[in-house]
């Protein structure tokens, strides 16, 4: 007689035959049946075959496996299967919740140190209270959309790595990231949902201002923001920073040559009027003729020859506070940038900047500025991490000698040499040029600092245009898996890929039907401030469906070295048949990606995926499926996309020769890197040439890896080996002070941080007084 | 940021920075992330086994 049971936990309970009726009366019912004394019957069965066993006390396993048998047995064939799903899918929810547990209780008590999990993301610590809480958040919120909002088969392709859908923590929530035209932005304020920001008045509050519109646009996406105009967007700023020099250093003037009780109102006044009747302002350029409808104004309070030393004066005052005040202001924005915090508090803003083409006085003054607050670094000599910056290279405006912004391009080498930023976009590609209309700033080619690359449109052929747009999600797909499993069978090889294309666009389209039910006020800076193209025709209860159809739906990939590896033995770097496969392979990829667009109207685009999570991921459950395969598995990673091996040998120059045409196929965005040797500021020729040669093989976007090390205890900054070469120490030695004081590195008011900043550093930087 | 560690005496010279590491800021996929400490583990590997491209003279142009 059964009296008792033992539960999963191990707890003894009283056994209740009830609740294995129940349980065969759901499966039944499930199926249309309604007969619970049939299923009270069955449970009996049930009961009579246990204790014809002898087990007395039995597990609910053993109880479940009994039921299954005698619905089997009993010619309940339907109802057993409907039962055993049901088993399946309770097993699957209860393994869900205890891994879940398990990731909490790891993330709970291990440090990042220990823990993968948490430095998923470089740029989010994990070992902060609110790092460790948005993780808590963000495992529970996969888990439950794994379990309940994926399609199953999406969920299982994730799972088992075949796909990886890229934060998927936030599927239900937003989208990844946009790029925001700061001209139409500040253009009579806005909002940032506590409170209206008037139109900033100088280059300082512009410079705030951009800072606060990333903060406040990264807190609506799970991605990054980038501002694809900065040049030209705080141009304004800088042009009103200069006005308003000149209006004051005139008031100096009349104050001081007029015996005037109010020159600033006398000043005031008399611009209001110049303006007011020659329609023109006091420029940077000072080759408007502003001045010379000033001269008679100025003449009514003072001799002409005083007003012509005056108005040189104020020229050379206000042009000297310009500089200076756009200086300070470029200097605030990167640190601001850099220790700004959204997503409560768990992550630096993901932002990047766009700059190159602007050559007014004002645009230029910006990038100047912005450069070399870059190049001096943070407080003590820090290399600034944010904003990515990149310099837009195009011929006739920034590339060759004779070039208004040549100077510039130079400047962008020098410190990207020393600092790694800025990266370098070029707009002469063909697939770049392709959108270029002169005099129109958004056709300018814009890249997020990751890669992203929003600027072709099917939805709406007349906005084909980087301002307002970004990516809605992107999903991964493991090329190298598919190689794998094709054993050198190149046609399985595209008729499995194709599979996986297909698996994804469905993926992303019902990922993009849940973006599209959100309303206007689930995005309150994104979309209520009109920040997103065409969002500004909405209202606050409207949904956000049609308009988000401006941003794109992206497949990516990783791992086509591995992909070619697999399939014939040999990675593009390593013979030209293996780049033509990859060219093919990648080209097939696109061109699905063009007919799905055609098909759909969405603007779905292929990607050079990033990958910094994924990196690992794959090739850790590759591995355990495959076993260690040499040059594909056997690696802590994938390889990037399309690049070339880390680890293989190359030149620099045939590394850009051989990814420079995966550039034009990977429309949704890209990058390649070159890793220079030594320090590259003692060598910047070479520097500029492999700029130059990545522009002439028609890549899109590139940058220049060298190691930027740094010993926080003297400060010194460039290349470390084992050996500090300022200071003499090793890394955890220590170094004495007096050893310090010699390199003149020590601050005696600094007490025990050491380092502040270093002097010759500090001479060599743009004075930055307080007035 | 990491701090420097405070002043310690040996043999009645002051000293300082011990166990205070190097920072290495990398790029990692179009961006920096800070110091090397915070990469996930496959990134790390990756970091490691990176080799540097020469610069040849074909490149001048």
């Amino acid at each position: 007689m059964i009296q008792t049971i033992v539960k999963r936990d191990g707890r003894c309970v009283l056994f209740d035959i009830e609740k294995i009726a129940n349980a065969i009366f759901k499966a039944a019912q499930a199926l249309g049946g309604n007969d619970y004394e049939t299923a009270r019957e069955l449970a009996e069965q049930v009961v009579a075959e246990m204790e014809r066993q002898g087990n007395e006390n039995p597990s609910v396993e053993q109880i479940q496996d009994t039921v299954e048998r005698i619905l089997i047995n009993t010619g309940h064939a339907r109802t057993a299967k409907e039962y055993i799903l049901y088993r399946a899918q309770r097993t699957r929810v209860r393994d869900m919740n205890t891994r879940l547990m398990k990731t909490y209780e790891d993330l709970t008590y291990k440090s990042a140190l220990e823990n993968d999990v948490k430095r998923e993301n470089a740029n989010i610590d994990g070992d902060t209270a609110m790092g460790t809480m948005l993780k808590y958040g963000s495992e529970g919120a996969k888990q439950f959309y794994h379990m309940f909002v994926l399609n199953p088969a999406h969920s299982k392709a994730h799972l088992e790595g075949d796909i990886h859908i890229h934060d998927l923590d936030f599927l239900t929530l937003t989208t990844t990231c946009c790029q925001i035209d700061i001209e139409k932005l500040f253009k009579g304020g806005f909002c940032t949902g506590h409170g209206f920001l008037r139109e900033p008045n100088d280059i300082q509050s512009y410079a705030a201002l951009a800072c606060i519109a990333i903060q406040s646009n990264q807190n609506d996406q799970h991605g990054g923001q980038s501002i694809p105009n900065f040049d030209y967007g705080m141009a304004h700023g800088v042009a009103k920073t200069y006005r308003k020099n000149y209006i004051r250093n005139i008031s100096k003037g009349l104050t001081l040559f007029a015996d005037l009780e109010d020159g600033d109102q006398a000043a005031k006044e008399l611009n209001a009027r110049v303006e007011q009747e020659s329609g023109l302002k006091p420029v940077m350029a000072d080759d408007n003729g502003y001045r010379d409808r000033e001269l008679p104004e100025l003449c009514k309070l003072v001799d002409e020859q005083t007003a012509l030393k005056i108005q040189k004066f104020a020229v050379k005052e206000a042009l000297k506070e310009t500089k200076r005040g756009t200086y300070q202001a470029m200097e605030a924005l990167v640190h601001n940038l850099n220790t700004m915090h959204s997503r409560a508090g768990a992550q630096i803003p993901f932002s990047s900047i766009n700059y190159g083409t602007d050559t007014s006085p004002e645009g230029r003054l910006v990038m100047e500025s912005i450069m070399k607050a870059t190049d001096a670094g943070l407080g003590n000599g820090e290399t600034a991490i944010f904003p990515i910056q990149i310099f837009k290279v195009k011929e006739g405006v920034s590339f060759n000698p004779g070039d208004p912004n040549y100077d510039l391009f130079k400047l962008a080498c020098r410190v990207s040499a020393k600092r790694l930023f800025p990266n370098f976009s070029f707009l002469d590609a063909p697939f770049n040029l392709q959108y270029y209309r002169p005099g129109r700033p958004e056709t300018e080619i814009a890249y997020m600092g990751c890669r992203t690359r929003v600027i072709g449109n099917n939805y709406d052929p007349s906005h084909e245009i980087v301002n307002g747009r970004g990516n809605l999600s992107f999903t991964s797909i493991n090329l190298p898996r598919i190689a794998i499993r094709s054993k050198g069978d190149v046609d399985f090889f595209f008729e499995e890929l194709d599979r996986k294309m297909d698996l994804v666009f469905d993926q992303l389209m019902e990922r993009y039907q849940i973006q599209a039910k959100k309303r206007v006020r689930n995005f309150p800076f994104l979309m209520g401030q009109g920040i997103w193209l065409d969002s500004d025709n909405l209202g606050p209860d409207d949904e956000v469906g049609e308009v988000l159809k401006h941003g794109t739906l992206s497949v990516g990939f990783i791992g086509l070295a591995e992909t070619l590896k697999a399939l014939i033995g040999e990675h593009h770097g390593e013979s030209e048949y293996a780049q033509n496969l990859g060219l093919e392979i990648i080209g097939h990829m696109r061109k699905r990606v063009d007919e799905q667009g055609k098909k759909t109207g969405m603007n779905f685009s292929l990607v050079a995926t990033p990958a910094e999570g994924l990196s690992g991921r794959f090739v850790r459950i590759d591995r355990k499926l495959f076993g260690v395969m040499e040059g594909i598995t056997d690696h802590e990673f994938y390889t990037n996309s399309f690049h070339i091996p880390v680890y293989f040998n190359i030149s620099a120059s045939e590394k850009i020769r051989l990814e420079a045409p995966y550039h034009a196929l990977t429309n949704g965005g890209h990058i390649s890197y070159i890793e220079l040797d030594g320090d590259p500021l003692k060598n910047l020729d070479a520097f500029e040439q492999v700029v130059r040669y990545m522009k002439e093989c028609g890549i899109g976007y590139g940058s220049i890896n060298h190691p930027v090390d740094r010993d926080p205890v003297c400060g010194y900054t460039g290349i470390i080996d084992e050996v500090c070469p300022r200071c003499g120490r090793r890394e955890g030695e220590a170094v004495s002070v007096d050893k310090l004081r010699e390199l003149g590195v020590w601050h005696e008011n600094a007490g025990n941080c050491g380092y502040c900043g270093d002097i010759h550093e500090e001479a060599a930087r743009i004075p930055n007084p307080v007035d | 940021m990491m701090m420097n560690g405070s002043i310690k005496y040996v043999d009645g010279k002051e000293m300082i920075g011990e166990g205070v590491g190097f920072e290495r800021i990398r790029r990692i996929t179009g961006y920096l992330v800070g110091t090397l400490d915070r990469f996930n583990d496959a990134k790390r590997a990756e970091v490691n086994e990176r080799v540097k491209h020469t610069v040849s003279r074909e490149v001048q142009l």
